[in-house]
Formats: C-alpha cells, sequence, structure tokens
C-alpha cells in the first residue's frame, strides 16, 4: 500500500477542494486507483522500463539456459535479464502480445535475444558500459547501389568501452546497419562522399562525413533520451512526421539564440502564425499574442497557455501583464503552438485562440550537470522625437498671438489675450530683456543608458531512476527611461522518479518574484509637452515645472513626475504540478497530474502632495491593490498505444480533467498625507481614506476529452478528437458542449513511387476540420447580478443596490470551426524543407457584449451572436544553403497574412470600441463586413487655403483652420462625417533569419517585418493640434500661413480662441516597418581547450538588439499600443514608451 | 488480473463524467446580488430605492471634454466656451448638433438607468412582507417622484420618448421599445406625482437630501407650466394646477430667499432655506470638482484645482443685458471677470471674460482643491417665478400676489420693483426675470421651449424661437426644438425614429 501513497496523497487534496456529487465520484476513484495499484504489485510485474540495480556485477558473457513454455515475450525477456543480471529497457508499445515457447541450453546472450526475437522486427542491444539490455524496433535495411565499403569500432567516448546495437545510415537515405556484440560494423556505401549518421538510444546523434576513408572509429556522447522530432502536443508527445495539425516548434537553441525577458519576446518571430505584438519598451510591458488573427469581439483574445500540463490563469493581470510573463525563458526547454483544430481540440472550450505549450527544462540521468548562464546587456533609446526647443517655443507663442484676433476677435477685443512677450519677467527663467535662461532637452533628461543583468544558474542531474533539476534566475532589468525598472527572482526543482517498474512519479515546483517600477502615463506625456524654457530644478533645489510660466497647462516636469509618482507592481507566481504514471499493461498507462497556478499581485502607488494634476488637488494619493489569482486542475489520462500486424499503429487518449479557479482583489486609497514620507505604507494617517472596494469571483470546469491517433503503414495519418465541457460560466441550461475534431495526413514521400526520388525528400500533406470554443467571458453573466450604487444624504454614504446585469440563462459556448490545410515539402535531402498552411476559421456563436437599447436601464449583455471570419496563409521555409564542414549557412523565412472580416452582429449595429477620443465618438468601432475594431474619424484634406475663404465660411472655419472632408455634403462637419479610416492589425508579418558558422562561430541575423499596420496617433493632440500651452512637436512650425498654405497643419493660434482636434487620416500613420531584430555572433570554445578544466561547453556570444527600424511611422516605435485592452492595437492616445537598441555581452556555460 | 483493473478505472471515469458534477459547476456570484435572492429586506427596499438618486449626478461633473449639463445652454445662445476641444459643446453651440453627440447620450443612458431602478423598487418593494405601511409608501414616493423627474426631462429634450414603467427583462418585448406620444409620458408624470401627493406621506422639508413634499409639488407645478405651453399647449387649466402648487409651497412657509447670493452656493446652507431639492455631492464621498473645472478660466492660473478648462462662461452681451444697477452682475455674484492669480492672492487679473461666479466655490479654489458643492435643481426663486408667471395667465393679468412674488426676487438684486404692467407686458417681464435669476441652471433652454420664444440679450427683447438668430451668427431652426435621440440607441433599438432634422 505504501507503493500508493503519492496518488492517495493526490486524490486527498482534491478531495477536499470540492463538494457534493462530485466529491463522491472522485473518491470512488481514487479508492479505484489505491485498489489497482495494490493489485499491479500483488500480482505480475508491469514492464515499461524496468531498472535492475545491480548490487552484484552484470555477467553478460554467462551462458544461459531458457526452458520457456507459453510465456509472454515480455515476461521471457524479463527471465533473460534476470538471468544475466542486467537491467531492461524497453517501449512496451513495441512489443508484440505474443508468446513465445524456448529450450535454449547453455547459449550466449545474444543468441538467446535472437531466438527470442526472431521474426518480431526487434533488436536487441546490450553496451557493456551500461549494464542495460536494450530492446527496440529494428531499422528497416534496404538494398541499394552500392560500391564502397566502411568498418569501424564505435565506443563510449567517456568509458572507451565498446558499443553493440549502434545504428548507422547513411544520411539521407535508409541504407544501415548496426554495430555487432563487439561494437562493430561494416557497411557498404553509395560513395565515400556520404556522410554516416550513427545513433542509438540514450547518445547524442553524430553525423561523421566519410571524406573519402574505409575506416571510421566513432565515441558517442551521451545524451538524455528524447528524440529530435518530438513534438509536444496537447496531452502527450508525437513524432513530427506523424503529426496531423499545425504545430510550431520553438526549440531551445533558438531560445538561446535571444536575450529575452519573457516568452513573448521569445516567441516573436519563430512561427508562423503567430502574431506577437511587443507594444512597449517599458520593464514588464504587456506584450499581446495573437495566434492566426482575432477570434472574438467580446473575450480576451489570449492564447491558452500551458506549462507542463498546468494551464495558466487567463484572466490578465494587474497592469495588464500575463502570468505567462513571469516564467523566465532561460528555464523553457521547447515552446510548442498549436494552430489548427485537429491540434487545439483537445483542449475544447478554451483551444479557439490556440495553445501555447511550454515545456520546461529536465533533469538529466546523469551528472551532476550545471550551467551557468549570464549576460550584461545596455540599452538606449534608438530615437529622438523632434519637439521644439526653447527659442522655437518662444517665437510659436509669439505668432500665436499674433493670430488670436483672427479666430476670436470678441475676446481679442475684451483684452482675454496679453502679449506672451510681457509676461517674461520670471527671473529665475528669464534674463532682464526676456530672453530664455534654460533650453532644456527633456528626452535627454528623461533616457539613460539602460543597464540589465542576466544571471540563470541550474543543476541537474540523477541516476538511472531518478533524475533532478534545479534552476534559479536573476533578471535585474533598467528601463531606457529612468524610475523604470524590473527586477525578478525565480527559483524552480523538479524531480522525476521510478518507485517500481510500473509506477513513476514527478513534479515541480516553480516560484517567481517579480517586482517592477511603472512609469506614469503623465511621464510619458511631459516628455514632450515639458517646455525646455524651464529646466529639471532650480538652483535652489525645487522642482520647475511648465506652471511656472504662466499661462501653461501646468502638467508636472518629466523628471518630477517619474520620481513622485511612484508606481510598483509586485507579482509572485506559483506553478506546481505533481504526477504520477501507472502502467497497467504493456500498452496502457495511466497519468494523473495535480497542478496549480497561484499568482498574486500588489500594485503600490503613490502620488506626491505638490503634484499638479495628479495628486496636488487631493493632497498627495495613495493606493494598495492586493490581488489573487489561484486555480488548480486535476486530470487522468489513459493512454494506450499498440502496433499490430506491422502496419496498423494505434495511439489513444481519454482523459478527464477538472478545475477551479478563484480570484480576488481589493483597493484601499487614500488622500490627504501630512508628508510624502509615508508614501503608500500607512494608509491609515490619511486624512480622507476614500470608500475601499473588493470583489471575489470563481469559475469552475470539468471536462473529459479523448484522442484517437491512427497510421497505416506509415502512410496514412488519422486523427479524432474529442472533448466535452462543462463550466460555471454558463447556466444549467446550456452548461455542457462537444467539440469535435478530425484530421488527415498523407506521408506521399513513403510511397513507392517517391523512393528514392533525386528532388523530393519529404512530403506531407495534412487536413484537419474541428470546433473549438471559447469560454473567457466574465463570470455569472447568466443570473441577474446588482450592482451598487452611491446615495449621499445627510452628507455621508448610503448604499444603493440597483440595475446592473441583465440575467441571460441561455447564455452558451462560443464556437469556432476552423478548416486547415497544410504541406509540409523537403527537397535535395530536406536542405529545402517548406510548410505551408491555409486556414479558415469562423467564429459562430460569438459571445458579444452585445450593447442594449440603453431604455432597459442596461448598458449590455451577452448575448451568442454574431460570428466572425479569420482567413490566412502561413509560410515558413528553411534552407540549409551552405553546409560545408567548416562553413554552414542555413536560412529561415516566415510570413503569415490574416485577413479579418466581422461577419455579422447583432441587428447588424456597429458596436463602439476603444474609448472615446477628443472630438467626441467613439475611437474605433466593430461593423459587419469590416475587420474588427477598424479606427474611426475625419478625412483631412489639409488646412483651408486663402482662396476657399467663402467656402470655409460655410463650416464656421477660416482660411488656415484644418479643412475635413463633408462626407455627407450637408455643409457641417459634424459626427456624421466620421468614417471608417483605418486599422490597427498587421496585413501581414514575418521573419527573416540567417544563420551562418563557421568552425566555432556562429553569426545569426534576424529580421521582422509587417506590414499594412495603421497607427492612430491621438498623442498629437495635445503636441501638434494646440500651441502655446505646453510644448509641442517640431512639426508646427509647418503650421498654416498665407506664405504656406499646403500644410495639414492649422495656422498657430492661442488655444482659446478656438481650434479642431479629431482623430483624422492626418492622425493615421502607415505603421510598416523592417526591424534589425536580433544580431548575435557567438564562439563555442573548442572541445580540446575545455576538457582538461572538466568544462563540458563554454558559449560566449555578444548581440545587437533592434539594430534599426526602416518605417514611417513619426512616433519611437510602430509597435504600439498605449492602453492594454483587447483591442487597443495601433491606438495610441498618450505617447509610448520607447523601446531600445540593446547590445548584449554574454556567456553560456556547461560543467 | 490487470484487465479487471483497466475495467475498473474505466468505470471510473465513466462515473465521473455521468455524474456530471453539477454542484462542481454551480458558482454563485459573491460579491453582488441577484434578482433571485434580493427585496426580501426592509432594508434592501431603502438600498433600491437609494440607487435611484445616483443618477441624478450622472450628467453634472466635467473636465477637458466639456459636461453633459451644459448641453441645454449651448442651446440659448446666450453661452460661451474656451475649451477647444470639446467638441461635443462647440457642436451645439454652432447649431451644428449630431446624433452622436456624447452629452445627449449620457442624458439618455442616465436618465433611463434611473427610471430602470425605479421601476424595479416601485415592482419589487410593495412584495417586501415586513416593510411597514408608512416606510413602504415614503419609499414608493420617493422612487416615483424619481421616475417622474427624469421623464420630465426626457421628455422636453427628446419629445416622444418610449415609456417604461416596468422593470425589462431579455424576453420583455419593452426591450426594444417604440417612442410614446409626448402627452402619454406626461399623463404619466403627472400620474405619479399626484400619487406622491397624495399617498407617500413625505415630510414637506428636511435637511436630508432626500425627496420632500416640497420638492413633489414644486416639480408638479413646473410640470403643469409646461404643459400649459409647447408641445401640448394645454392652456389656462394647466396655468390653474401650475399657479395653486407654486403657492401651496409658498404658502407652506418652509422655504424664504436667502438674503445673499453667496448664500445660494455657501456649502453649509445646502438643503436648506432657499433649495428645495438638489443633487448631492460630497467632498469626501463623490466630490463635484468637475463643476469647478468646468467653469473656470481657461489656464489662467486662479485656482488650486489643476485644471481649468473654460468650458461654459457667459455670452457678453447677456450679461450686459441685465438691468443696470442689477446686484447679480456686479463682479463676483453671479459672474467675475477678475480674480487673483495663485501665485499673488494681494493683485487681481483680468480674465477677459464673465465667467459664472454662481458656482465658483471659493473655500476649494482657493484652500482645499476638493469641492463637494451639491447642484440647485429647484430653488424657492423659480416657484416665485411660476406662480407670477401662472398667476398673470389665470387671472388676465398681474395681480398684487403676482407683483409680489416676482419682486421679491428684484428686491434681492436691488432693482425697482414692478408695477402697472398689461398682462403681455408682465409675461415677459417675468420670462426675463427668470433668464436672469436662474440663469445656467439648466432652465433657460426648457422656458425657451415652451414658450416658443428666445429672448435676445441686444434688444431685451423675446423673439420667436424658430428664427432667432444668436449673437454671434447660426439661427435656430424648428430641429432646434428637441435633442436628437442619441445615434447609438438608434443603432440598438430599430423601433426608434429619429427627430426631425437629425
Amino acid at each position: 500500500m505504501n507503493k500508493c501513497n503519492i496518488g492517495t496523497k493526490i486524490c486527498y487534496d482534491f478531495v477536499l477542494g470540492i463538494k457534493g456529487t462530485c466529491l463522491l465520484t472522485v473518491f470512488l476513484l481514487a479508492l479505484f486507483q489505491a485498489g489497482v495499484a495494490n493489485n499491479l504489485q500483488s500480482s505480475e510485474k508491469s514492464y515499461k522500463v524496468q531498472l535492475v540495480a545491480n548490487e552484484s556485477s552484470s555477467d553478460t558473457q554467462k551462458k544461459v539456459t531458457l526452458k520457456l513454455d507459453e510465456v509472454r515475450l515480455v515476461s521471457a525477456l524479463e527471465i533473460l535479464a534476470d538471468e544475466v543480471n542486467v537491467g531492461l529497457a524497453l517501449q512496451v508499445n513495441h512489443i508484440p502480445d505474443k508468446k513465445v515457447t524456448l529450450n535454449l541450453d547453455e547459449v550466449s546472450v545474444f543468441k538467446a535475444l535472437d531466438a527470442l526475437l526472431d521474426g518480431t522486427g526487434l533488436e536487441a542491444a546490450l553496451p557493456s558500459s551500461r549494464d542495460v539490455l536494450i530492446i527496440r524496433k529494428n531499422l528497416k535495411m534496404q538494398k541499394m547501389k552500392q560500391v564502397e565499403s566502411v568498418s569501424g569500432t564505435v565506443t563510449d567516448a567517456e568509458s572507451g568501452d565498446t558499443i553493440p546495437g549502434v545504428n548507422i545510415t547513411v544520411k539521407g537515405t535508409t541504407t544501415g546497419t548496426a554495430t555487432d556484440s563487439d561494437g562493430q560494423y561494416s557497411l557498404t556505401v553509395p560513395s565515400l562522399n556520404d556522410t554516416l549518421v550513427f545513433s542509438f538510444i540514450g547518445y547524442e546523434i553524430q553525423q561523421v562525413p566519410i571524406n573519402g576513408r574505409t575506416t571510421i572509429d566513432v565515441g558517442m556522447t551521451s545524451e538524455a533520451i528524447m528524440g529530435e522530432d518530438i513534438v509536444v502536443v496537447g496531452y502527450g508527445t508525437q513524432q513530427k512526421s506523424d503529426l496531423t495539425g499545425s504545430v510550431g516548434t520553438v526549440d531551445e537553441d533558438a531560445l538561446q539564440q535571444r536575450s529575452s525577458t519573457n516568452v513573448s519576446q521569445a516567441l516573436a518571430g519563430r512561427v508562423s502564425g503567430v502574431d506577437v505584438s511587443l507594444n512597449s519598451g517599458e520593464p514588464g510591458g504587456s506584450p499581446q499574442i495573437r495566434i492566426r488573427g482575432s477570434s472574438s469581439v467580446s473575450n480576451t483574445n489570449d492564447p491558452l497557455y500551458v506549462v507542463d500540463g498546468v494551464m495558466l490563469n487567463v484572466e490578465r493581470m494587474q497592469s495588464g501583464s500575463h502570468a505567462i510573463n513571469s516564467i523566465p525563458p532561460s528555464s523553457i526547454e521547447s515552446i510548442e503552438v498549436l494552430k489548427d483544430a485537429s491540434a487545439t481540440a483537445i483542449y475544447g472550450a478554451r483551444g479557439a485562440n490556440g495553445v501555447v505549450l511550454i515545456t520546461t527544462k529536465k533533469g538529466t540521468r546523469e551528472g551532476p550537470r550545471v550551467n551557468y548562464d549570464a549576460s550584461v546587456s545596455t540599452g538606449s533609446v534608438s530615437k529622438k522625437i523632434d519637439v521644439l526647443n526653447a527659442e522655437e517655443f518662444l517665437r510659436v507663442e509669439e505668432i500665436a498671438y499674433s493670430n488670436a484676433e483672427k479666430y476670436d476677435p470678441a475676446g481679442f477685443a475684451a483684452g482675454k489675450y496679453t502679449n506672451p512677450v510681457d509676461k517674461r519677467t520670471d527671473p529665475r527663467l528669464f534674463d532682464s530683456s526676456g530672453n530664455p535662461l534654460y533650453d532644456t532637452d527633456w528626452q535627454d533628461e528623461a533616457f539613460r543608458q539602460a543597464i540589465t543583468h542576466r544571471h540563470n544558474l541550474s543543476v541537474s542531474g540523477g541516476d538511472q531512476s531518478t533524475s533532478y533539476g534545479i534552476y534559479l534566475s536573476y533578471d535585474d532589468e533598467e528601463g531606457v527611461m529612468k524610475d523604470s525598472w524590473l527586477e525578478r527572482y525565480s527559483g524552480r526543482f523538479n524531480v522525476e522518479t521510478e518507485i517500481a517498474g510500473w509506477l513513476s512519479a514527478g513534479g515541480s515546483l516553480t516560484y517567481s518574484n517579480q517586482s517592477q517600477k511603472e512609469l506614469h502615463p503623465w511621464s510619458m506625456r511631459m516628455l514632450y509637452e515639458s517646455i525646455a524654457i524651464v529646466p529639471v530644478k532650480y538652483p535652489d533645489g525645487t522642482w520647475a515645472g511648465n506652471e511656472d510660466y504662466p499661462g501653461m497647462e501646468g502638467g508636472p516636469n518629466q523628471r518630477r513626475v517619474s520620481e513622485e509618482s511612484i508606481h510598483l507592481l509586485n507579482t509572485q507566481n506559483i506553478l506546481a504540478n505533481i504526477h504520477t504514471n501507472i502502467s497497467f499493461t504493456d500498452n496502457l498507462e495511466l497519468r494523473t497530474m495535480l497542478g496549480t497556478n497561484v499568482i498574486t499581485q500588489e500594485q503600490d502607488r503613490y502620488s506626491g502632495r505638490t503634484l499638479p494634476f495628479l495628486s496636488r488637488d487631493q493632497n498627495g494619493v495613495a493606493s494598495i491593490s492586493p490581488s489573487q489569482n489561484a486555480n488548480w486542475q486535476f486530470e487522468n489520462i489513459l493512454n494506450y498505444s499498440n502496433d499490430f500486424s506491422d502496419v496498423h499503429s494505434v495511439n489513444a487518449i481519454l482523459g478527464q480533467s477538472i478545475q477551479t479557479s478563484h480570484s480576488s482583489s481589493s483597493v484601499a486609497q487614500a488622500w490627504g498625507f501630512l508628508d510624502d514620507y509615508f508614501e503608500y505604507n500607512n494608509l491609515g494617517i490619511a486624512d480622507n481614506p476614500r470608500p475601499p472596494n473588493s470583489s471575489t469571483s470563481e469559475y469552475s470546469m470539468s471536462s473529459v476529452f479523448s484522442r484517437i491517433n491512427y497510421t497505416y503503414n506509415d502512410k496514412y495519418l488519422f486523427t479524432v478528437t474529442g472533448r466535452v465541457d462543462g463550466s460555471s460560466k454558463f447556466g444549467s441550461n446550456n452548461r455542457y458542449a462537444f467539440f469535435p475534431s478530425a484530421a488527415l495526413g498523407w506521408r506521399v514521400s513513403e510511397e513507392d513511387f517517391l523512393q528514392d526520388h533525386p528532388v523530393i525528400s519529404n512530403l506531407k500533406v495534412r487536413t484537419s476540420y474541428g470546433l473549438t470554443g471559447n469560454s473567457e467571458i466574465a463570470n455569472y453573466q447568466y443570473e441577474a447580478g446588482l450592482g451598487t450604487y452611491t446615495a449621499i444624504f445627510n452628507g455621508s454614504r448610503n448604499v444603493g443596490v440597483g440595475v446592473q446585469r441583465l440575467a441571460n440563462p441561455d447564455l452558451k459556448w462560443e464556437v469556432n470551426k476552423q478548416i486547415d490545410l497544410g504541406i509540409e515539402l523537403g527537397l535535395f535531402d530536406n536542405r529545402i524543407s517548406v510548410e505551408a498552411d491555409v486556414y479558415r476559421r469562423k467564429s459562430e456563436d460569438m459571445l458579444l457584449e452585445r450593447p442594449l437599447p440603453r431604455t432597459s436601464g442596461y448598458a449590455t449583455v451577452f448575448e451568442n451572436i454574431g460570428s466572425m471570419e479569420n482567413r490566412g496563409i502561413e509560410l515558413a521555409l528553411t534552407t540549409y544553403n551552405v553546409q560545408g564542414e567548416d562553413f554552414s549557412w542555413s536560412t529561415d523565412f516566415n510570413i503569415s497574412i490574416n485577413e479579418n472580416e466581422v461577419l455579422k452582429l447583432h441587428g447588424g449595429s456597429d458596436i463602439e470600441t476603444g474609448g472615446g477620443v477628443h472630438g467626441g465618438g467613439a475611437g474605433s468601432i466593430i461593423r459587419e463586413g469590416l475587420p474588427v475594431n477598424t479606427f474611426m474619424g475625419y478625412i483631412s484634406l489639409g488646412t483651408w487655403n486663402t482662396d476657399e475663404a467663402q467656402e470655409a465660411a460655410q463650416y464656421n472655419r477660416l482660411p488656415g483652420d484644418i479643412k475635413y472632408k463633408d462626407v455627407n455634403n450637408d455643409g457641417a462637419i459634424n459626427q456624421d462625417d466620421r468614417v471608417p479610416i483605418g486599422n490597427g492589425v498587421p496585413d501581414g508579418y514575418g521573419s527573416l533569419i540567417n544563420t551562418f558558422s563557421y568552425k566555432n562561430f556562429e553569426f545569426t541575423a534576424d529580421l521582422q517585418f509587417m506590414y499594412g499596420n495603421d497607427i492612430m496617433w491621438e498623442a498629437v493632440h495635445s503636441t501638434e493640434d494646440r500651441v502655446g500651452i505646453a510644448n509641442a512637436l517640431g512639426s508646427v512650425l509647418n503650421a498654416w500661413t498665407p506664405d504656406n498654405q499646403d500644410t495639414p497643419i492649422a495656422q498657430l493660434r492661442p488655444t482659446q480662441a478656438g481650434y479642431d482636434t479629431d482623430n483624422d487620416t492626418h492622425r493615421m500613420q502607415d505603421g510598416s516597418f523592417i526591424r534589425g531584430r536580433n544580431f548575435t555572433l557567438s564562439y563555442n570554445l573548442p572541445q580540446d581547450i575545455l576538457n582538461p578544466w572538466s568544462i563540458r561547453n563554454l558559449r560566449v556570444y555578444v548581440t545587437a538588439q533592434n539594430l534599426f527600424t526602416i518605417t514611417e511611422f513619426r512616433g519611437y516605435d510602430p509597435e504600439i499600443s498605449t492602453s492594454g485592452a483587447p483591442f487597443s492595437r495601433g491606438r495610441a492616445q498618450y505617447f509610448e514608451y520607447p523601446k531600445s537598441r540593446t547590445f548584449i555581452l554574454g556567456v553560456n556555460l556547461g560543467l | 488480473m490487470r484487465k479487471l483493473t483497466s475495467y475498473i478505472i474505466l468505470s471510473s471515469f465513466i462515473v465521473l463524467v455521468v455524474s456530471g458534477c453539477d454542484e462542481f459547476l454551480s458558482h454563485s456570484d459573491p460579491t453582488s446580488f441577484t434578482k433571485n435572492n434580493y427585496y426580501t429586506e426592509p432594508a434592501h427596499a431603502e438600498a433600491a430605492v437609494n440607487a435611484i438618486y445616483e443618477d441624478l449626478r450622472a450628467v453634472r461633473g466635467g473636465g477637458f471634454g466639456g459636461a453633459p449639463w451644459l448641453m441645454t445652454e449651448f442651446q440659448t445662445g446666450l453661452a460661451n466656451t474656451e475649451l477647444g476641444q470639446a467638441t461635443n459643446s462647440l457642436d451645439i453651440r454652432a447649431l451644428d448638433n449630431s446624433a452622436d453627440n456624447g452629452y445627449g447620450q449620457t442624458y439618455w443612458n442616465s436618465h433611463y438607468r434611473g427610471i430602470a431602478n425605479a421601476n424595479e423598487a416601485l415592482a419589487n418593494i410593495p412584495n417586501i412582507e415586513q416593510l411597514g405601511e408608512a416606510q413602504k409608501n415614503r419609499l414608493l414616493g420617493e422612487a416615483r417622484f424619481l421616475r417622474a423627474y427624469y421623464y420630465y426631462n426626457l421628455v422636453r429634450i427628446f419629445g416622444d420618448v418610449p415609456l417604461i414603467l416596468e422593470p425589462v427583462g431579455l424576453d420583455s418585448e419593452n426591450l426594444a421599445p417604440e417612442r410614446t406620444p409626448v402627452a402619454d409620458v406626461y399623463n404619466a408624470i403627472v400620474e405619479d406625482l399626484t400619487w406622491v401627493e397624495s399617498n407617500s406621506g413625505l415630510p414637506f422639508n428636511n435637511e436630508s437630501g432626500r425627496v420632500t413634499m416640497g420638492a413633489v409639488k414644486t416639480l408638479l407645478s413646473s410640470v403643469y407650466l409646461t404643459m400649459a405651453g409647447y408641445p401640448l399647449q394645454g392652456g389656462d387649466q394647466y396655468f390653474q394646477l401650475a399657479r395653486d402648487k407654486a403657492k401651496e409651497v409658498i404658502d407652506s412657509q418652509e422655504y424664504r430667499l436667502f438674503d445673499t447670493y453667496g448664500e445660494i452656493k455657501d456649502v453649509s446652507l445646502e438643503n436648506t432655506g432657499e433649495h428645495i431639492f438638489m443633487v448631492q455631492f460630497d467632498a469626501e464621498i463623490v466630490d463635484h470638482n468637475g463643476l469647478q473645472y468646468v467653469t473656470l478660466p481657461y489656464n489662467q492660473d486662479i485656482s488650486l484645482f489643476s485644471a481649468e478648462t473654460g468650458g461654459i462662461f457667459a455670452q457678453e452681451e447677456f450679461v450686459e443685458s441685465y438691468e443696470s444697477g442689477d446686484k447679480r452682475t456686479e463682479e463676483k455674484q453671479f459672474y467675475y471677470s477678475e480674480f487673483s492669480p495663485v501665485s499673488d492672492r494681494n493683485t487681481t487679473k483680468n480674465l477677459g471674460g464673465w465667467y459664472l461666479y454662481k458656482f465658483f466655490d471659493y473655500e476649494a479654489n482657493v484652500e482645499t482643491a476638493v469641492s463637494g458643492m451639491n447642484w440647485p435643481l429647484f430653488r424657492y426663486a423659480e416657484v416665485l417665478l411660476i406662480f407670477a408667471e401662472a398667476e398673470n395667465e389665470v387671472n388676465g393679468g398681474p395681480t398684487t400676489e403676482a407683483y409680489d412674488a416676482v419682486n421679491e426676487i428684484r428686491e434681492r438684486a436691488e432693482i425697482s420693483d414692478l408695477s402697472g404692467l398689461s398682462q403681455d407686458e408682465f409675461r415677459e417681464a417675468v420670462w426675463e426675470e427668470k433668464f436672469h435669476e436662474l440663469s445656467f441652471e439648466n432652465k433657460t433652454w426648457f422656458d425657451m421651449v415652451r414658450i416658443r420664444k428666445a429672448y435676445d440679450p441686444v434688444s431685451g427683447t423675446f423673439e420667436d424661437y424658430v428664427g432667432h438668430q444668436f449673437v454671434y451668427g447660426p439661427t435656430l431652426s424648428e430641429r432646434e426644438l428637441l435633442y436628437p435621440i442619441p445615434a447609438s440607441e438608434i443603432r440598438n433599438n430599430e423601433n426608434l425614429s429619429q427627430n426631425e432634422g437629425y
């Protein structure tokens, strides 16, 4: 019974978390498991991989005698292994379920094995260094025209012992052999220019060019048991060649090429169809990931993230960050992106936006091994924006004044305007003749050379039954704007162990603690609006500011708001799982997993007592906002795999999953501090505590799922997937839904007619169709929630309770239907490989927060109305252009083109999104027939010319005013003239990555491109449309004058005299760009230098990130969004935090 | 044996699936009541009615985008702005208004939410068994008053509006209602208010800020006065009713004119004296800084508030249209044109325009930078003027009582009493008095459409509304008798039609 301790513990913990009927069922399940384990222990043994501890040394030279009568093959093999006292390693699903009858007397081990494995297609290997008998599938041998002969011996590089059973193939062919019991081989090859590939379980694959030799001896290096082409898919792994779905992979090597802070950065540009938008250069900035476009109008379009089987919280956290971004990329072994329905359907209701599977690094079965990676980098802004200097600012003010009478004759007559020259008397700012004393460049003041350190240390090791890994990382990142930074510590531990042959268990625990200091949005705004004539501080040490110069809109100066408005965000992320594997038979195993993800955050803010606009009116504002997101999941997955008659191969899973997610948050705020000393640390000392806020919410899901992969003759691949999900987010009418998918694949290159084809080395076509769901709406939408109101009587607060949410008991899942057609093509021994997909994804019964007639008292209700479509093409091309002994060059290119169209909305009416704009109306809309979230605005025709005075007068405008197009020709410019003018989502995007290697040097050049994305740069509202109350962009020097009429910028005038400011085609800019994203030169120190120091590998590298960006966009960076809202892409309401150009020096050391 | 164990595991899966875990998937919102578990306790009834009050505040406020309450001011031709980015204000002021105007949308949305809360309260409170009769009637009275108030604004601003008197659900016919003729809406308003008058048992006056009988009768007299005029033109019968209700308020002696204009905006005198009903704010709970932001001159650095937006100030001609010597146009009574800058309170600077001192919270601007100033919905001065106007109509000319009422207001303004006027002369004199006394309190435009006349500040006369040219150019047309139904509302409700001309 003690063997079941882990299992029962899981069950027990789990039972505590749930209630009612469910409890009973799960408890029964737990009991059954305990019983099963008992049964297993007391009856036959299981054989998946059994390693016998060798107390006495093995005796493989011993002659064995076997008498077997109708004994199952696996049992027979075990008996043999026992006999010679070695371990046994085999894959159960490869061992035919047949019985053997044998009578052998005093024969060698190998003879006995030959007899046992005769006719099974299996072969055996017994490396002398390992004391393990390995049974695995025999290689298919094929006769070819063979002209030359090569022979040699294969040994273990460490021990020098010979290795029997090593596979040797001629590269690009299926010609091959295996070493004999003495580790020797002999092989006829087509020519002596070929390359031999040596492979063996547990060792790294080696490629050795023959180079005319006839004798080649090889030393093999041990490696973890992991094939190159294994791809992680939902609830399992698959051979890449057996995949029927569209799955993109980023492996460890690719991850190592870039030094990145978070997973989103690491993923950017690596996989076609995955659009990573790094919206901000701020440390901890929140990138958005879209897989094959946006699937939904109202929901989050974030993909589902699954880390080692544990689903992360989907809710966006405070400050728009996502749980995934607190996991250090250095701890990741691979990232898989599931894109089409065949791949994602196994995640059912959560797969609609694609799934990102993260596999973290695991321990090894050898070791201990130590890895240390470190880098230091320096970043600086790559661009400055042209703003007015002191002289220009004062000149603009004077020009504006000279036009005051033209635009406001009455106000001018009443004396509202004074000559700005007359107010330049403050001795702090002007000399006696009115000339400015300062000419501050606020960008120079705000930016810095930002230094970033990263350190990762890992220790991994293990023996043949247990492996472990310990990973520590530390990141200290400075922002390129002063006062912004991020610091993160994280630690992870994992262990896997085989308790018995039939039972293995493991678990991992990850903890990360991230602190970041964010800048208040005004820091960015005042970067442009702080006027050059004031200094940061006066000589006496007091802050200067715009308000020191009369008539200014008085925001605090950039440095001051950065220092005195404190925004701290602390995030702790705990990710843990424990799991067990039980093998019932050779073909059937059960994996049980309990996982949890707990995120706690706290946002601490304080804004000083004297900061104008932010907190001066309130005499200091402090707030603390803690929140917690906790979810756990419990899963049981049965896996069955078997091969029949050499041609049928089946892999099937049946699984069950339940999960619950709980979140809570609160905000405490206070105004009125007697001193700035307390910051956010003592809210109680404030004289004006604000009403507190808090909320909690919870949801649960229960699911059953199954997938069957069937392969016929390694040529025809079939996958069928189905998942039933139940969610508490929906009323009892529609709690459950079924999400099926099916896929077909044909490995054309396995057909006879393509065997040995001179050009085509690999060809696979695949297609899939399936349904996935989306349920990421707020909780409780199906019931009629009442809201909290505030009434004031007798000067005190009286709570009100009234309408808030309209009940919709019929609410159900949103369904995505996706069809995908893919082709994988390899040419010339796969020196050119292409993977292309076309897809069409239609979201139906879209969960739409449909606007209601407000006469109901409600603004919106969630309904299943509306549909949207994404159509796209993805292409990934990899070529090995040069493959010499010393020099090689390869190219990766990918491009993704996606088209989005809203097909149907409730009653066909538009939905306004993105908040209002200064001119009134919505910033963007969702409208049938247009891509989701299209920018709305006027069509700017420039400015009214002098000879158009009469026409301008009709619109109450003068020559020099902005000229908008009167779209409906009604003689007035108003909201009715606003039309769809653009969209922030790109038409296409991709990467071009070239890798060159020469001897131990490697150089990677990584270019990113994007086109067709518009940017609504609303930031110009305050820096171009109006002048004289804050600093402005240099472009206002190109304003309208009688001599300069062909300009989009209105004649300068004091703002009180009236001006137009609206979203229009002048504000909207083309955000297309080409970026030099990453250039890395690395050097691997040669092994002969390292060996004496017992260093396994040492790599040093230098990297330049974001080296250049070619774009027409006028702001800092065309990848832009100033809010974390789902549809904020390309909309910059204020100014964005600039991205930095970064140079990195790094080292990877392995011991 | 292994087969057996497999079966056990498999069957346990099936049990798990079949049992469905319905309880596991049932969660109720712990942070809010639902309609299923609310309206059971007397305290629930109180809170349900409290909720209706909140939307009185919705159209107030202010900032760099202006404020919804400016909507009716800019269509009088008597207001000006220097807030260049407040397109909603500028469009209305230029009579270029469109259905996308955010101010109109706020009026519509907030008022109908208030009505929805009133409908919930009225439908559910009678079913709360433990609620005492007196408390129940008081609460129902407050709810009905507020519903009537919201409809009274809506029907005057938008004309025919959907009349919804029951809670709305996803399957209600009223989810996408049609417009109800103006007359029916008025009838519903009168029905609500007369019910409150006879059944609610509300106190005539109190200082809590809750609805009082004084407020009910004042609103009723205002409603009747409007029903006498456009668009219903109910005539003398309604003048009589308006007069009677105003008289009841006057005779109650519960209210009085303040002695000075400063007292009208004195925070310590809120809900007393001249104030019959106010929108409640409180510096500590819900401040009303927006009112300061939007009425302060644009960036002239006279206030501690960071935001000075110049959102609204008086058209100069209007201030000049007061009689000479009128106390109200003296510096820092109703208006101000100079003030000391923050940097030196011992000096004054010319502001270059007439800003609204009526709403100037001195302490907030000079000392605290937080304003909790209430917004007056009904002042006693309005009751006197309603009485004077209706009395003149009912009696074929001004009576002594009518003169007394209007002269009480003039005396406070330190201008001479009216006397010896014909019915027509007296009528116009009362209108003029009302425009001057209640300026920028969201009264003037409603009176303009009620009487279909516009005040020309230069000539000091009343002209026909349609065809009246503002001093700064634009001319009122038939279209401006109503505001457009918000475009979003028409988009979301196919049963709605737009007002003529929009």
